[in-house]
This record gives C-alpha cells, sequence and structure tokens, in this order.
C-alpha cells in the first residue's frame, strides 16, 4: 500500500519542471565560487578543503533550504488546488502514509542534489588543477548535509500543510536559513533544525570536526523528524480539511 | 485607479502579506545589527559606512525573495479564485496589472523606509560620530527602492503569467543567489543581471587589512549609468510584461 501511495506521488510530479531548480541551483555556486576561489588562490590555502567553503557557504544557509522549500510548497499545493484534500482524505490510505510518501519523494530530491554538489565539486576540482586526491571526507559531508537536508523537508512539509499560500513557507525557509546562520555561530547550530544541513555539510570549516558531536547530530535530527512526523499525523488526522 | 488599489487591498484584507514581509525584514535587521554593541573607536567613527555596505549585502539575499513571495501572494489569488476571467470584464487588465504593481511596491516602499529608521536610530543609540547622513541614506533609498521595485515588477510579471507558483518563486531565489555571487566579480559584470543591482548601486566600499585586521570603509562615486540601465530595464520589463498579461488568455 505504501509503496502504491509512494508511485501516486511520482505520478502527480510527471512532467513538473521542479527537478529544473535542484539541478540549476548547485552549478551556480560551482561555476561563481570556483571562479571566486580561482581568483583568490593566495587568501585561499586549502586547496579542496577552500574550494568546499566556496562551493557550499551561500548554498546551505540561504538557497538550498528556501529552494527545498518551493518544493515542499508544490508537493502540498498539488492537494491545495482542486478540492483534492476531498479526494486524498477519502481513499483507503492511512494520513501517515500521505505524509511519508511526500516526505520520501522530497528527501529523494535531497539526495540527488548532494549526489549532483559532490559531481560538480569534483570536476571543478579537477578543472582548477587541484591534483591531490579528492577529500577522503566528502561523501561524509554529503551524507550528513542530505540528512540536515531531509529534517528542513520534514519542516517545511508541516509548515506547507498548514500554511495554504505557496510563497509563505518559502519565506519562512529563507528565515530559518538565516536565523541558523545565529545559531550556528553562537553554538546552537545542533538544536536549530535549519542550521543542521550546513552543520552536516560542513561548510564552514571542512576540515576540522563537526560543532557537535556525531552523536548529538544524528539524535537531534531523528528528534525534528519524529516530531514533524507526529505533528503532520495529528494535524491530518483531527483537523477537517479546507478545499478549495 | 484610487478604486482599483482600493480594491487590491480589500482583497488581501486578511491575508496578511504584511506579516512575512514583517517577519524577513526583522531578521534581516536583526543580523545587521549583530555585534555592533561591540564597535570600537575606529569602527564607531565609520559606522554610518558600516551600515549603508551590510545592508545593500543582506538586501541581496532577503529582498529578491521578499519581493518573491509579495508577489506571488498578490497574484496567487486570482489564479486561485480563477478571478481573471471576471476581473477583465470589469476592469481593463492594464489597470489591474498597474495596481497589483503599486499595492506590492507600497510594502517593499515601507520595507526599505523601516530599514532608514532602524539605521538611523541605532546609529543614534550606539553613538555613531557624526550626524546622520541624509544625502547618503537618501542615495540609499532610492537604490534600494528602485532594485526592489524592479526585481517585484518582474515577478508580478512571472506570477501572473504562470499559474504554477513555483516557477516565479524558483526564479526569485536562484537570481538572488547569482546576485549575491556576481558581487565578488567585477562591478561591470553586475550590470547584465538584474539582481546583482544591489551591489552595482552600492556607494560604500571597503579596505580589508589582512594583516591587521582593520576595515576601512570609504565612499565611491555613484554609478549613475547603472542606474540608469535599471531604469531603462524597468520600463522594458512594465511594458513588456503588461502587454503579455493583457494578451494572456485570462
Amino acid at each position: 500500500m505504501f509503496l502504491r501511495t509512494l508511485w501516486a506521488e511520482r505520478m502527480k510530479l510527471h512532467h513538473s519542471p521542479v527537478w529544473l531548480a535542484f539541478l540549476i541551483l548547485p552549478v551556480l555556486p560551482a561555476v561563481m565560487g570556483t571562479f571566486n576561489y580561482l581568483q583568490n588562490v593566495g587568501i585561499l590555502q586549502d586547496q579542496w578543503y577552500s574550494l568546499w567553503t566556496q562551493h557550499t557557504l551561500f548554498t546551505c544557509y540561504f538557497f538550498l533550504p528556501a529552494i527545498i522549500g518551493v518544493y515542499c510548497s508544490y508537493l502540498c499545493r498539488l492537494e491545495h488546488l482542486n478540492h483534492n484534500w476531498n479526494a486524498v482524505m477519502t481513499a483507503p490510505v492511512p494520513v501517515s502514509y500521505v505524509y511519508l510518501a511526500k516526505l520520501i519523494s522530497a528527501s529523494v530530491m535531497v539526495l540527488l542534489t548532494e549526489a549532483w554538489i559532490g559531481i560538480l565539486f569534483f570536476i571543478s576540482g579537477r578543472l582548477c588543477g587541484l591534483n591531490t586526491p579528492i577529500p577522503p571526507e566528502l561523501p561524509e559531508w554529503l551524507l550528513y548535509g542530505a540528512a540536515g537536508g531531509i529534517v528542513i523537508c520534514a519542516l517545511q512539509l508541516c509548515l506547507s500543510l498548514v500554511i495554504r499560500s505557496f510563497a509563505v513557507p518559502v519565506g519562512i525557509a529563507l528565515i530559518g536559513g538565516v536565523s541558523g546562520l545565529a545559531a550556528f555561530a553562537k553554538g546552537y547550530g545542533v538544536w536549530f533544525p535549519y542550521s543542521l544541513l550546513c552543520l552536516g555539510m560542513r561548510a564552514n570549516q571542512p576540515g576540522g570536526a563537526m560543532q557537535s558531536s556525531t552523536e548529538q547530530f544524528v539524535l537531534n535530527g531523528l528528534l525534528y523528524l519524529a516530531v514533524c512526523i507526529i505533528f503532520a499525523v495529528i494535524w491530518l488526522k483531527k483537523r477537517d480539511v479546507v478545499a478549495g | 485607479m484610487i478604486k482599483a488599489l482600493a480594491m487590491e487591498f480589500q482583497k488581501i484584507r486578511r491575508r496578511k502579506v504584511w506579516a512575512i514581509v514583517a517577519a524577513l525584514i526583522s531578521v534581516q535587521i536583526l543580523l545587521a545589527l549583530w555585534g555592533v554593541d561591540r564597535m570600537d573607536a575606529h569602527e564607531l567613527s565609520q559606522g554610518w559606512m558600516h551600515f549603508l555596505y551590510q545592508f545593500p549585502i543582506l538586501n541581496s539575499i532577503m529582498m529578491p525573495v521578499m519581493a518573491a513571495v509579495v508577489a506571488s501572494r498578490l497574484c496567487d489569488i486570482e489564479h486561485k479564485g480563477q478571478t481573471l476571467k471576471l476581473l477583465h470584464t470589469v476592469m481593463p487588465a492594464g489597470r489591474l496589472f498597474a495596481a497589483k504593481f503599486l499595492c506590492g511596491a507600497l510594502y517593499m516602499l515601507a520595507a526599505a523606509l523601516l530599514q532608514i529608521m532602524v539605521i538611523v536610530s541605532a546609529g543614534l543609540v550606539i553613538g555613531f560620530e557624526g550626524s546622520p547622513p541624509l544625502d547618503k541614506l537618501l542615495y540609499y533609498l532610492l537604490f534600494t527602492t528602485a532594485v526592489n521595485l524592479t526585481i517585484l515588477l518582474l515577478q508580478q510579471v512571472l506570477s501572473l503569467l504562470f499559474r504554477n507558483q513555483m516557477i516565479p518563486l524558483t526564479v526569485g531565489i536562484i537570481g538572488s543567489f547569482a546576485g549575491l555571487f556576481i558581487m565578488f566579480f567585477p562591478q561591470n559584470l553586475g550590470r547584465f543581471l538584474l539582481w546583482g543591482y544591489y551591489g552595482v548601486l552600492m556607494f560604500v566600499g571597503l579596505d580589508w587589512d589582512r594583516a591587521t585586521r582593520i576595515a576601512d570603509f570609504y565612499y565611491v562615486p555613484v554609478d549613475w549609468t547603472g542606474f540608469s540601465i535599471l531604469a531603462i530595464m524597468f520600463c522594458m520589463i512594465y511594458i513588456i510584461g503588461r502587454a503579455l498579461f493583457i494578451r494572456k488568455e485570462m
């Protein structure tokens, strides 16, 4: 049953150009960040690590959360329009499946984006003439980054579920990203869902350890994920739908 | 026209468009005010320039998204209620376009005015050297509003033309991203990108000495050519966007 729900989500997105945003977004920092790196090779001496900062710093603070917000808004808008909630809620499918199917669709997109960021990083590094092997931590950065991104997906899906507007959750995602910067700087990054993305990707100091322990990171991520899923299920179960 | 504008405000009466604008601008202001209480004498002497340097950079991150959200909020009601056809029978499409733009423009103008108020009052409270440079602040207001409104206009055209609001918002976010990055490039490049104009029209430069870690701000001449190009862009987007909207099947 769950697989069918997931498949239904996939069908809803069929021919939608929403993936295009995730394809373009990492290309910008890859091109412009690399160019900036080449111009400042004198200051940025940590090679792959400096390049990584150039690629990811702005991306994961401001723009990736906002684009995730767009994607989640889109997933929910499909139901908000055309009285679709009536159809969704009367289908013989547990409401948790509906939310989880959306969460998994968004998470797959985040995973693909992280892989794409990794590929672009590798290509631009080689084009810059970095001949040393790529940092062994790269898969770890991408994996933890994806984990942080999935937490943002869960949160944004809850927001888009509650707020029927398309644009407002996107604005909130940007606010979250910017506040994440503050939370990170104060050392509370691991406690703020929107900072988990840049914390996981080590956008600030790729060389060293994470600001928090890995256990804490994973634990908080799971906690926020659980809270969002429980909230969404309760919301869908208890609230009467507004269709229109 | 006044009536059409009043109608726009009627439509968004309970939609609390101001709430998201207020939230975004508050976060931006908090970010700008971060750490100003720890300024030393040298920094205080350059306080006004510090703000006039910092705000355009923050604007290039936040304002495009704010414009996209405001435009989408104002235009999405018509798509959701499928009211464009109905409106078309009672008022010229061009007037609806103008009214929607004016309505959004008031929000963007309010945001910029709020920034100025915060800059002045924060500067006076912290004790920046000298009185507020009124001419520079007016330039700031003019340039910020000019870029904001041009971006708002583009967003409105996209939000009206596409039912799917994902498209205008994605354009807004990616544009804002490119605009932020292009600030690190030579200034002439920024002129090719609408979102780069926050940087093009900046009139404070920064010299940062790596060895002493001292930042020195200085005024640079205003790029009036850039401003003229921006004005031309605005007119072109308005004329083309309005024509596309009028010809669109409602």
